[in-house]
């Protein structure tokens, strides 16, 4: 199976689908998603928009935490901001923006006060690493939803209650159906996974990249700090941001509990399950988040029944389930499933001629 | 071309560097040498931006430098390696040495995201220099797909100086490129300094232990002791200075 | 101004439990350079623990009489001679509480401690080494093992745990109004106080506080010089998980048991980094100012804006300091 891989120009050298197996993968997953969204099930379609939303995130936690090396567990509150922001908007400008324009401004506006916000919470991280920034970013995203939660704000922000989000209009096509908002999120959600691939296999992040390997190598090289950090924090915000958006608009419903901790956590635990600054780990990372809680529900209500008594055993489970499969992760394959999978690949490709 | 002038650096109570003045000169090779501690490696980093001098002052092309940030340096035309090999590992070879470019390219946040276009005639531009300029130059094509860790220390010493090439420096400052290796490796990298010296005509500033090396390929030495400079002049002239003699083998020689 | 004293008070008494909190947090940062993100769900299990000694053991059928109630004749004797609500009968019923104080206090510290070196054994020996990254993240992962399994085992509503010292309420005279304070919570931070004290002498004068210093120095030339490292870091964790259990006790009496003690761990941790992570002075220090901001914005701005005051302070205090107020910075060389 070892396979040539000759090329003539340094432009086919520099693509993202550099060999005939990646594209036969990706191009064959774009017809499968296609597929599915015309003949899914609707549980089926609710699990895929969750991931799809989610991937966006964790997408964008990738470019921070994975290629910069600048750790957050703050960025739940991104999610939110996007989420209400797009609300927000909407509900300020109905009337004067026409309602089948509206998403081409509330989305873009949503992702932008992210990105911009995103900058403010990135400040720190000029200053302190790791361990400081991983504490600041929590608490900028207790302050977050404390705000979103507080009295003051309550006319916009709908306070404990929430807000209701209508759904996105383009020019007069309502997606009011999941089936069609998972067309959407999986549209952008690939735009969104090439985009970011595009980003690093340029000067501006291979600048991340530096700057995560070895920071004050990057400098000596003519690479600002400053600047690609809050770069990278405006980067990842907005990706967050507009996972928001999509979140929003997907359950029509917005609370700020959505948005706490475990989100936050639960994007750093699907990045460093996938595998941390690789360009498929937030993919693989966001599949297992979001399926073994669901498998285990339903392996617990086909054990147990619907008892009313045993049911309430399930979200602790569920909760301790997460816990160990990222310290299992962590423990056993830090790298994530993407090494596991690379490994795979590595000795079919070799196979027969060698093993591992 | 690099004009370092009355240059002094302390820590504390410890002085680094008192009084520094030389001159490395356009197009050719200095060598900077003196026994451990002597201050070699904080005289770079004064020179590259890492540490604030004290006094005095450090000034590249006429222009003074003497507060100005890494970065900006770097933007300038300052290149350099480190004594211990500050390659960056989670890349490959090939992405090591595209850094070194990264100052003259000018692509943003939106052309990278979108890729075709602007970012990508400049990536494939810069992805063409370097293998001419750089790849080839160096002989190290046959690795340029390698990730760092997976090479031996003298090559990765050899990639750190193609990162640096990258730069297309004015000024090149080599932490003890040779530090660690054998006869041979040692050989190569004098012919590529050398090299690099003849065909792109860059002043070069060196910090090495290896006498013979430095002896050899230096047209210039400055001899630093305890932070102090003992001598200057060239190799024949300083081999012969009796405080340099002292500093090395010790009064009683 | 008396209101302000009564505030500033609260906010001492507050102060010296986070205090007491943030003790544990530093001292296993001291010995393994790791931040234990999960040290609030630790707490949490000390507040059960002290729940389930005190409250559900005592009154199980086969448990003795006197472990719930002490009643020797001598106090009922004493008892019915006292008027309702006398300081002298807060005592008397603090008295006759002292068995499953004593039960809860010593089951909540000898449990805690146990799962502290499972902990440590199963979790983070085995990362020893790895990037200071990862066992960070395990101890994010420990918040959901733990937070899962706390609400596994107890389902039943926590309510009602005896006090650690006589509840007779305090008052006196400040600025022309009555100061109102209850004796359990003077005693809760005398406690805190002397814990954090001891602690920190244990630290800096005992052959095993110098073998934490050693290791938080460095690590190999510490395991090198003969100190066993592994035993370092589990007495850290020991230590950490005892003092969570004294404070857990402490809380579970002043604001009840309930899940979000756990989330109660992140303020503290806000609080470890403002002082300093390996500064016992400077983590005190942020802990009282901490408290007392507490107490006045609640006074000021009302409950609900207190919650975000340690966030916000640990927030303007590193954009000012970086490393906190009386952290180390650590030198890089290149």
């Amino acid at each position: 199976m070892i396979n040539a891989n000759l090329k003539n120009s340094y432009a086919a050298d520099e693509r993202v689908l550099n060999n005939t197996y990646k594209q036969m993968f990706v191009y064959g997953m774009m017809i499968v998603l296609a597929l599915f969204t015309f003949f899914a099930n609707d549980y089926m379609i609710l699990i895929a928009s969750q991931m799809g939303i989610l991937l966006i995130a964790v997408v964008g936690i990738n470019i921070l935490t994975g290629y910069t090396g600048l750790v957050s567990l703050g960025h739940g509150a991104f999610v939110a901001i996007g989420a209400y922001s797009v609300t927000i908007f909407a509900n300020l400008a109905e009337g004067i923006i026409p309602a089948g324009v509206m998403p081409f401004f509330a989305m873009p506006f949503a992702v932008a006060l992210a990105a911009l916000i995103g900058v403010l919470v990135g400040l720190p991280s000029l200053r302190v690493k790791g361990l400081y920034l991983a504490v600041a970013t929590l608490a900028a995203n207790f302050i977050v939803i404390f705000l979103i939660e507080e009295d003051l704000f309550q006319p916009w922000t709908g306070g404990m209650v929430g807000l209701t989000t209508h759904a996105p209009n383009f020019f007069g096509w309502v997606l009011d159906t999941k089936r069609e908002m998972f067309g959407m999120i999986a549209v952008i959600g690939f735009l969104a996974l090439l985009a970011a691939q595009n980003l690093i296999r340029t000067r501006i992040g291979r600048a991340f990249i530096a700057i995560r390997d070895r920071d004050y190598s990057a400098e000596i090289l003519g690479i600002s700090l400053l600047r690609y950090k809050l770069t990278s924090f405006a980067l990842s915000a907005a990706y967050c941001g507009l996972a928001g958006a999509l979140l929003a608009y997907f359950f029509a419903r917005i609370l700020p509990e959505q948005f706490e901790l475990t989100l936050s956590l639960n994007l750093v635990a699907a990045l460093i399950i996938g595998g941390m600054g690789r360009s498929m780990g937030p993919v693989f990372g966001v599949i297992i988040v979001v399926l073994v809680p669901e498998l285990i529900k339903v392996l617990f209500s086909s054990a147990v029944g619907g008892s009313a008594s045993a049911a309430q055993f399930r979200a602790p489970l569920q909760e301790i389930a997460f816990g160990l499969l990222l310290v299992l992760f962590l423990l056993k394959e830090p790298l994530g499933i993407n090494q596991i999978v690379d490994r795979i690949l590595r000795a079919a490709n070799r196979w027969p001629f060698a093993r591992g | 071309m690099l004009n370092i002038e009355n240059l002094h650096l302390s820590f504390g109570g410890i002085k680094a560097l008192q009084g520094i003045n030389f001159e490395a000169r356009e197009g050719e090779i200095t060598g900077v040498i003196g026994p451990n501690g002597a201050g070699k490696t904080s005289l770079f980093n004064v020179i590259s931006g890492f540490y604030a001098p004290g006094q005095g002052r450090v000034s590249f092309g006429g222009r003074d430098i003497t507060t100005m940030s890494p970065d900006k340096r770097a933007a300038l035309g300052v290149a350099r390696t480190f004594q211990n090999i500050a390659l960056f590992r989670g890349m490959t070879v090939l992405d090591n040495i595209k850094l070194g470019g990264h100052t003259r390219l000018q692509t943003n946040v939106w052309q990278a995201l979108r890729y075709f276009g602007a970012a990508q005639r400049e990536e494939l531009e810069l992805r063409r220099e370097i293998e001419e300029r750089v790849i080839d130059f160096l002989e190290i094509d046959h690795i340029r797909k390698f990730p760092i860790t997976m090479l031996p220390y003298g090559l990765q010493k050899r990639v750190e100086l193609g990162r640096a090439l990258a730069m297309r420096p004015k000024v090149l400052l080599l932490d003890e490129p040779v530090a660690g290796m054998n006869r041979e490796e040692t050989a190569d990298m004098a012919r590529f300094i050398l090299d690099v010296q003849e065909q792109f005509g860059t002043t070069i500033l060196l910090v090495e232990h290896d006498m013979h090396m430095v002896m050899d390929i230096c047209s210039h030495i400055v001899v630093l002791n305890f932070g102090q400079q003992i001598a200057s002049g060239t190799p024949a002239e300083v081999s012969k200075d009796p405080a340099v003699i002292e500093a090395y083998l010790g009064a009683a020689a | 101004m008396g209101q302000f004293v009564q505030f500033a008070i609260n906010g001492v008494m507050a102060g010296a439990i986070y205090a007491l909190i943030a003790v544990g947090i530093v001292s296993v940062y001291k010995a393994t350079k790791v931040v234990n993100f999960a040290h609030g769900y630790l707490i949490m299990f000390g507040a059960y623990f002290y729940f389930t000694f005190s409250v559900i053991i005592p009154n199980q059928p086969w448990a003795p009489e006197w472990l719930l109630s002490w009643q020797p004749d001598w106090l009922v004797a004493q008892k019915a001679d006292l008027p309702m609500f006398s300081p002298m009968g807060a005592v008397l019923d603090w008295v006759s509480n002292l068995p499953r104080i004593v039960l809860g206090l010593t089951g909540a510290l000898i449990a805690n401690a146990i799962v502290g070196r499972i902990i440590e054994r199963v979790l983070m020996r085995p990362l020893m080494g790895q990037s200071v990254f990862a066992m960070i993240m395990v101890t994010v992962g420990l918040i959901s093992i733990m937070s899962g399994t706390a609400s596994l085992i107890w389902t039943a509503d926590a309510a009602n745990v005896p006090f650690l010292s006589p509840s007779a309420p305090v008052k006196f005279e400040a600025f022309g109004t009555t100061i109102f304070l209850l004796g359990t919570d003077l005693v809760n931070m005398v406690l805190a106080l002397l814990m954090f004290a001891a602690i920190v002498a244990f630290v800096k004068f005992t052959k095993g506080g110098i073998a934490i210093r050693a290791t938080a120095e460095d690590q190999s030339t510490a395991y090198s010089m003969g100190i066993s490292v592994p035993k370092v870091f589990s007495r850290a964790w020991v230590l950490a998980s005892t003092t969570g259990a004294i404070a857990g006790a402490i809380l579970a009496t002043r604001n009840g048991i309930s899940p979000s003690l756990g989330l109660f761990g992140f303020s503290v941790l806000a609080i470890v980094l403002m002082g300093g992570l390996d500064s016992y002075v400077g983590v005190l220090i942020a802990a009282m100012t901490v408290g007392v901001l507490e107490a006045m914005t609640q006074w000021k701005l009302g409950g609900s804006w207190a919650e975000i005051v340690p966030y916000v302070a640990v927030l303007i205090v590193l954009i000012w300091r970086p490393h906190g107020l009386m952290g180390q910075k650590e030198v890089e060389r290149i």
